[in-house]
């Protein structure tokens, strides 16, 4: 798996998005498994059908993408369901910089989201390049939440393209 | 309809209104098994009362990021082992535990191991199992992985 994942990045959350599998510990896999024994051991998944998910994750993953602009229009839509803004960089980077319509994903947030929010409810999830934001809307979307999705570009590319003045920042 | 048809619905139903989840303030024990820091982990609180001149369980809570079968073996376990003895309650197996969703294919055995490792965790600390063979980095422990760095803003273009 170890291998796999070095040559296609997404197919860690291609496999939990679609089949419930890399998510937690109870449902992980080991890095020295092969496929064909992860597909074995989860109810025989055919493996064609599992590297066809895996080959096609990318094409997944941008219907899972929202870019700025579009996020933007849709936070000041009036609606009676409004989008959720989940923020999943650390405590340190939300205190720094963080978008006011966003919420902190702390666990109780992320226990309550998990277990009481109405599953098509749209959430869409922010870092700072939307890399980590990617990996926790293809978690919750294995959790059967249909409307999860990753901010492009993350609040980065929100401060360059929608709002210049959220300072960007860097990591050292 | 097929056994794992039959046990989706099962799951399905026992995930719409999970029981005891979260927090118990005042617990007598608590367990945890998996990395609690990234939150990929399963937890329990067992608050314990007497009755009969025994110490039975009261109540029990858990919390947990897992799966929806983790979620379901927890939730159906926490409901079995109120008024039992820590002792009685230790004596289950992960199979008695998810006993009420009838029986788990194997790749979902170790969700009940899992539920049954926090509630040994809890009630006989010194024979908890060891936590889970080491499996590849889950994508719960990427994205709350939190590095420590520091943050410098940068200036204003």
């Amino acid at each position: 798996m170890s291998d796999l994942l070095q040559e296609f990045p997404g197919a860690q959350r291609a496999l939990f998005r679609a089949y419930h599998i890399g998510g937690c510990s109870s449902c992980g896999f080991r890095s020295d498994e092969t496929l064909a024994q992860v597909c074995q051991r989860n109810n025989d998944l055919p493996l064609e059908q599992v590297i066809d998910t895996i080959l096609s994750a990318h094409e997944a993953e941008q219907k899972m993408q929202i870019e700025p602009e579009e996020l933007s229009r849709r936070l000041k839509e009036e609606s009676e369901s409004p989008v959720a803004l989940i923020d999943v960089r650390s405590r340190e980077e939300w205190d720094a910089v963080h978008l006011n319509e966003s919420q902190f994903l702390t666990q109780e947030l992320m226990q309550e989201i998990l277990t009481s929010w109405p599953k098509e409810r749209e959430i869409v999830f922010v870092c700072h390049h939307g890399i980590r934001s990617q990996d926790a809307a293809a978690f919750f979307a294995g959790h059967g939440f249909t409307e999860a999705k990753s901010l492009a570009g993350g609040i980065d590319a929100w401060s360059m393209r929608i709002d210049p003045s959220l300072p960007r920042y860097h990591l050292e | 309809m097929s056994a794992s048809e039959d046990f989706s619905r099962r799951i399905e139903e026992a995930i719409k209104s999970p029981k005891n989840v979260g927090e118990l303030a005042g617990a007598d024990a608590v367990g945890t098994v998996g990395n609690a820091d990234c939150g990929d982990m399963l937890r329990m609180w067992i608050k314990f009362k007497e009755e009969d001149g025994k110490r039975v369980i009261d109540r029990a809570t858990f919390q947990t990021f897992g799966c929806e079968t983790a979620i379901a073996v927890a939730s159906v376990a926490t409901e079995l082992i109120a008024g039992k003895t820590a002792e009685e309650a230790l004596a289950m197996g992960g199979s008695e535990l998810s006993a009420p969703l009838g029986p788990l294919p194997p790749v979902k055995i170790h969700c009940a191991q899992l539920v049954e490792g926090a509630l040994r965790s809890a009630l006989s600390p010194e024979e908890a199992p060891e936590s889970n063979q080491a499996v590849a980095p889950t994508l719960l422990q990427q994205f709350q992985e939190q590095s420590p760095k520091k943050i410098v803003l940068d200036p204003f273009q």
